[in-house]
């Protein structure tokens, strides 16, 4: 992931790259690793996880605050996915699966 | 044991009570005492105490609870030795009183809040061993500790492993002809899985049993070569191995492959869903089967080998039972390694059987069509035909009772990426089926390990049961409800004779002794594991909160 991350970071430059659809590409892979087993794939099957389809639009600061530091039975992200990073997921999330 | 306490006092030192070698290998003989996981090391999970029977059985009642002060689940199996209980979840270690239920002492770890990301289904703690006036368990973060059984003074703690690279610690240690052994968890995140033998008196590694073979080393053929497939590879062990101490084997499962999605590993991937039967002293391979070769499916092989001596057409055979969790029981002769039988105990469709001569799985159509990467129906699913919620094998009937899973999945092998150090490394898919209404989700069943077929089963419509079972020659089989409810069943029938509503869900096994002349049954509370993580929402009117409970017959 740091490769990926330090890929990222040359890349982006810009937070435009976070808001278009290599973002979402990038949230998704990074969902799909690391966020799937317990939120289901594709966010399809949640089970007892929090259903992320549901996640209020609004409330960007609450998602990235839960992921960094953890939430409930969620453990802390922030020592592994960069801020860019989550940012993606936060993407992927409001938006859904690339086209 | 007198010679042993008065030699302690003699000699001055803190061993008074000790118990031996021969204590743990003769457990179950002194019913005062539970002092190994399973209820004797061949993990039969039977207790020959009949004051609680199916009659008397009405007559149960709670004496005491404690609070274990715990949010995170309970699932451990209570050791008891001179009538002090050692529980363990994974904050806890706690001394309690069989007589009243009072704390005598508490022990509590300190954990990186991170630390559960790298467990892949539930923060918990399957329970301590004891051994030499000392109290052994593991720890989330990948160590071993070991308590003054006294005062719960630490006396030595070894990092086995660092957590952040996707090894974790759940299991109870197993004390073997001296040596402390346990295994690791993490084969979702890609560890190379192994077992450890330490020095129980200095907390010191004695050996390191990898079980994916290097280079170089027999079975390593079974992987691509020219790859670090085997590196991150899994085939974890994390579950207590069961042990035979005639024969000085014990027999270790071991976990799935990794990643789960398959076509980035080809060949048969030793010793990963496998048993391995081991020296303990040297951690020695001296024979393995492999249940699911190049596992697809996460059949992972690492709950309780049940030791047996069963009469198998007029032969006395001394044999190992697994319900597998890709559908199979299996019968083994556990000297030498080789198959009596494989039938199946629940529904499966990856394979057609097993082939009696070869030992392999014979895989059918959809097998082949979840290696070529198509969405394919599944039975059983990855969860299992059962999964960790150990079997009980009662001598008397000849049967094992398990909480068994009737769920097939969606299944789907995705495209495989580069490991990453402390990440998740599946790369599958797995959704939900649509479910005729009425139909079971899981069942309780008495097995006949050698065809398979059910005496009897109890069909589950609203929750599966994730508890082990306990079975007695009361003639009842004792096993807990993630609603919380303690339940009795007959041996005989299935049907159930009594039941206590405990305060949280029940997700451990249950454990029965004597204290002072009286039987005594002892279960923890508190929701958490696997189920939890699936159930919650459906599970919320279950609170958590860990608790001890203690039943006996109220008197007449």
């Amino acid at each position: 992931m740091k490769a990926l991350g330090a890929a990222f970071a040359l890349s982006l430059a810009s937070s435009a790259f976070a808001q278009g659809p290599q973002g979402v590409t990038l949230g998704a892979e990074i969902y799909a690793r690391n966020c799937s087993a317990c939120h289901g794939a594709r966010m399809l099957d949640p089970q007892g996880a929090f259903d992320l389809r549901k996640f209020p639009r609004d409330q960007r600061e609450r998602f990235v605050a839960s992921v960094t530091k953890g939430k409930n039975q969620m453990p802390p992200w922030g020592d592994v996915l960069r801020p860019e990073e989550i940012e993606a997921l936060w993407l992927y999330v409001t938006t859904g699966e690339p086209g | 044991m007198r010679i042993l306490v008065a030699a302690a006092v003699l000699s001055g030192t803190t061993a008074v009570c000790a118990q031996s070698l021969d204590d743990l290998k003769n457990d179950g003989r002194n019913t005062d005492n539970i002092l190994t996981y399973g209820m004797g090391y061949h993990q039969q999970r039977y207790s020959r105490l009949n004051q609680i029977d199916r009659k008397s059985v009405r007559r149960l009642v709670p004496v005491w609870s404690l609070s274990l002060d715990n949010n995170w689940g309970e699932q451990a199996q209570p050791i008891v030795y001179n009538g002090v209980m050692y529980v363990t979840n994974a904050r806890h270690t706690v001394a309690i009183d069989v007589a009243t239920g009072k704390q005598i002492w508490k022990h509590t770890l300190e954990w990186p809040p991170e630390t559960p990301r790298v467990v892949c289904c539930g923060v918990s703690n399957k329970g301590a061993a004891i051994y030499n006036g000392r109290v052994y368990r593991t720890t989330l973060d990948a160590h071993v500790i070991a308590l003054n059984a006294k005062d719960g003074k630490e006396v030595w703690k070894t990092k086995v492993a660092e957590w952040k690279d996707g090894v974790s610690l759940t299991l109870a240690p197993l004390i073997a002809n001296g040596v402390l052994v346990i295994g690791n968890s993490g084969a979702e995140f890609g560890v190379r899985g192994f077992i450890d033998g330490i020095d129980p008196e200095t907390g010191k590694r004695l050996w390191r049993r990898y079980t994916i073979p290097a280079p170089g080393e027999k079975g390593h053929e079974t992987w691509p070569q020219g790859s670090n497939a085997w590196e991150v590879g899994g085939g974890s062990a994390w579950i207590t191995g069961s042990y035979d101490p005639q024969l000085d084997l014990m027999y270790w499962g071991t976990g799935n492959p990794a990643p789960w999605a398959s076509q980035s590993r080809p060949g048969d991937n030793l010793y990963t869903s496998s048993v391995l039967a081991m020296r303990p002293k040297t951690g020695e391979i001296v024979w393995h089967y492999q249940f699911t070769p190049n596992d697809a499916y996460d059949y992972d092989a690492c709950w309780e080998l049940i030791n047996a001596d069963l009469k198998i057409d007029g032969r006395d055979r001394k044999v190992l039972m697994q319900l597998n969790r890709n559908g199979f029981v299996y019968v083994l002769d556990r000297a030498s390694g080789s198959l009596i039988s494989a039938r199946p105990y629940a529904k499966v469709n990856w394979a057609n059987g097993v082939d009696p001569d070869t030992g392999r799985p014979l895989e059918s159509d959809i097998a082949k069509s979840i290696r070529a990467g198509n969405p394919t129906e599944m039975w059983p699913s990855t969860r299992g035909g059962k999964n960790w919620m150990h079997a009980s094998f009662n001598p008397q009937t000849g049967l094992l009772y398990a909480a068994t899973l009737h769920e097939g999945r969606m299944y789907k092998h995705l495209e495989t990426k580069p490991h990453v150090v402390g990440q998740r490394y599946m790369y599958i898919e797995n959704l939900p089926l649509p479910r005729a209404a009425g139909e079971p989700i899981g069942h309780i069943d008495a097995i006949n390990p050698l065809t398979g077929e059910k005496k009897w089963r109890v069909p589950l419509t609203d929750f599966q049961v994730w508890s082990a079972t306990l079975s007695t020659a009361g003639g009842l089989v004792f096993t807990g409800k993630e609603t919380g409810e303690f339940i009795a069943l007959d041996a005989e029938s299935g049907k159930q004779l009594w039941q206590f509503q405990t305060g949280s869900g029940i997700n451990a096994m249950p454990v029965t002794y004597t204290h002072k002349g009286r039987q005594y049954v002892t279960v923890l509370s508190g929701i958490g594991g696997l189920y939890w993580n699936i159930a919650r929402e459906q599970l919320q009117n279950v609170p958590q909160g860990g608790s001890v409970w203690t039943f006996a017959l109220m008197p007449d």
